[in-house]
């Protein structure tokens, strides 16, 4: 249990930018979500972290000390790798206790352990099983409690549930997530799955192009996106531009009061969910055109034009317009997250 | 269905007629061997009799002791070629560095240029280190001709296995030897028996070079053979080559069987 701390890490690789001065606090027992697309540069981190790679400037800090030092055998970090990575010619036991076997832990003391990490993750009765033998989600928990064993001082998870689909990938989610309440290891998840990011995490450091642009708790990220590309990654928005003043938003569909008067100039986002449209004969002072309409099974998304603007809206299945109706929109810019025109 | 069944037939043929083309000639070489003569036109020999085999197990012939040192020489330059092509493999497979290509076409030099060519240079340098004419001098030799098959072969294992499962034993915190003997050998466990059966039989079969720089004094199994082959004594002949390929075949299983059960390597990767 551990506190971890990331201070100016860069990395380049053939002279292309990987990291670039990413700095990152993880609290003990916290689980802080690095949340990226592929290759913006999280595995590189975890590495990094772990000592597999050594940063080309910056330093990693463990309980406030140096550890770039440290090889990777002696830092007590582990990573449980996306493909999981079991050694073939070794059973679930075997597995297990190989990280207590490689620190010369005594041979009762470490049949003791694997045993409750067996129990842990729920895997008795396969204790001799080979990892051809075990099914996705098996072998998954097989690399978590192998990874636990050691009692590592940060774990590691490289896009743990990626492999694994549907309903199992849920279970495996919450199991992590009571695993992690339960032991307080200092997590980093390593993900490119936003509700993953949000559901599992105590906090969300959003990676782009080897930069974090965000850093902070998911409710914080989601609702307050600090730039247009950290609200973009977490899907797509409606960007008004318009002016400010005495509390006012003018735009080319309206004008609007809003709490909001920070800068004069700018564009307010609002999130295609927080529209609500309804049919024409409701009164909400804004009328729109449906221009495009697709069904997505419990969710209806809509385009709808006001004054020639085009805004994404998401409603509920049960709200069924046809294209070219007009219909009510209510827009609520007190939840707008304005950005300074650039 | 019907056509899937006329398929199976043909490819049937085929492959028992390969299992037959490889076989028969094994069976000829045995029959050889309990001939007394056998003179043409006959299609099966006229007289049987025991003389070659009586021969060759006979300790005068001292064939069996040789068969011993020649498997003695072989083992070790088989040992040592792969200790040398490990670290070799590992580099050209896993690791980016200028000019890898260049050394990939390099390491088979060896297959390439003719092994006279090479060996009569290296016969004058061992005369002048002292290395003519002994096991050392023709251990080295052998490992030339070796090493492009060990290199290879270990290299594309290593291709295929890559280097995410040492990351991961080194983050449960083996260092790098524990890491190369409890991963990294049993995971190219399967290769280094291909690639040590090739080596093997690589060195087995030399003749040249081990009678170059064995000058006569490092005699080998298939040096004595040889002039059997040579001037037509077709019974020791065939004698000789069943035992030298015998015992090339036990020698392959004992030790696959011996390294699969070893590291319970079944089928979790093979090339």
């Amino acid at each position: 249990m551990s506190r971890l701390e990331l201070k100016n890490i860069t990395k380049k690789f053939d002279n292309k930018i990987i990291l670039d001065n990413i700095n990152l606090v993880v609290e003990e027992g916290e689980m802080v979500s690095l949340l990226g697309p592929s290759g913006c540069g999280k595995t590189t981190t975890l590495k990094i972290i772990t000592g597999l790679i050594y940063p080309d400037n910056g330093d990693v800090l463990l309980n406030n000390k140096s550890v770039l030092a440290v090889p990777v055998e002696k830092r007590e970090t582990v990573i449980v790798f996306q493909d999981y990575l079991l050694f073939p010619h070794m059973t679930v036991e075997e597995n297990i206790g190989f990280g207590l076997k490689m620190a010369k832990v005594d041979k009762k003391v470490r049949d003791k352990k694997v045993k409750e990490m067996i129990n842990l993750v729920r895997l008795n009765g396969h204790e001799k099983k080979y990892p051809r033998e075990l099914s996705g989600g098996q072998k998954q928990r097989v690399a978590l409690a192998r990874a636990i064993a050691v009692e590592p001082k940060v774990l590691l998870l490289d896009e743990p549930f990626s492999n694994l689909d549907g309903r199992l990938r849920e279970n495996m989610r919450e199991f992590v997530c009571e695993l992690q309440k339960q032991l307080k290891i200092t997590t980093i998840l390593v993900t490119h799955d936003r509700e993953e990011a949000l559901m599992t995490s105590d906090k969300v450091a959003v990676m782009l192009e080897g930069k974090i642009r965000q850093f902070g708790s998911p409710e914080e990220i989601y609702k307050k996106p600090a730039t247009k590309d950290v609200a973009d990654f977490f899907g797509e928005k409606n960007y008004i531009k318009g002016t400010i003043e005495n509390n006012i938003f003018k735009s080319r569909i309206g004008n609007f009061k809003t709490t909001f008067n920070k800068f004069s100039k700018g564009k307010a986002m609002i999130r295609p969910e927080e529209i609500e449209i309804f049919s024409k004969d409701v009164d909400t002072g804004l009328l729109g055109k449906i221009k495009k309409k697709k069904f997505a099974g419990d969710r209806m998304y809509y385009n709808i034009l006001i004054n020639d603007v085009e805004i994404k809206c998401i409603t509920k299945f049960n709200k069924n317009y046809n294209v070219g109706d007009m219909v009510s929109v209510k827009i609520d810019f007190n939840d707008a997250v304005f950005f300074k025109e650039e | 269905m019907k056509k899937m069944k006329k398929r199976s037939l043909f490819f049937t043929v085929i492959m028992y007629s390969i299992i037959f083309l490889l076989l028969f000639p094994l069976v000829i070489l045995f029959v050889w061997s309990f001939t007394k003569n056998w003179p043409w036109p006959n299609i099966v020999p006229k007289a049987f009799g025991l003389r070659a085999i009586k021969y060759v197990f006979s300790p005068t012939s001292k064939s069996l002791k040789t068969l011993l040192f020649s498997v003695w020489l072989s083992s070790v330059v088989t040992i040592i070629t792969l200790f040398i092509s490990i670290p070799a493999a590992k580099a050209l497979g896993l690791y980016k560095f200028k000019g890898k290509r260049l050394f990939k076409l390099l390491i088979l030099a060896p297959i390439i240029v003719p092994p006279v060519a090479v060996s009569m240079g290296i016969h004058v340098t061992f005369i002048r280190l002292g290395l003519a004419n002994t096991f050392l001098g023709v251990v080295l030799m052998h490992i030339i001709p070796c090493i492009p098959y060990g290199v290879r072969i270990l290299t594309n294992v290593f291709e295929i296995i890559g280097e995410s499962m040492e990351m991961q034993a080194r983050v449960l915190g083996a260092n790098p030897y524990k890491t190369f003997f409890y991963i990294t050998l049993p995971m190219i466990s399967p290769g280094l028996v291909s690639a040590g059966s090739l080596i093997f039989i690589v060195s087995f079969s030399q003749y040249f070079t081990t009678f170059l720089i064995g000058g006569g004094k490092i005699v080998t199994f298939f040096m004595l053979m040889f002039p059997y082959i040579q001037s037509g004594d077709r019974m020791m002949a065939s004698v000789y080559s069943l035992i030298f390929i015998l015992t090339s075949l036990v020698l392959f299983v004992v030790i696959e069987k011996t390294v699969k059960a070893y590291y319970k390597a079944e089928n979790y990767f093979y090339i």
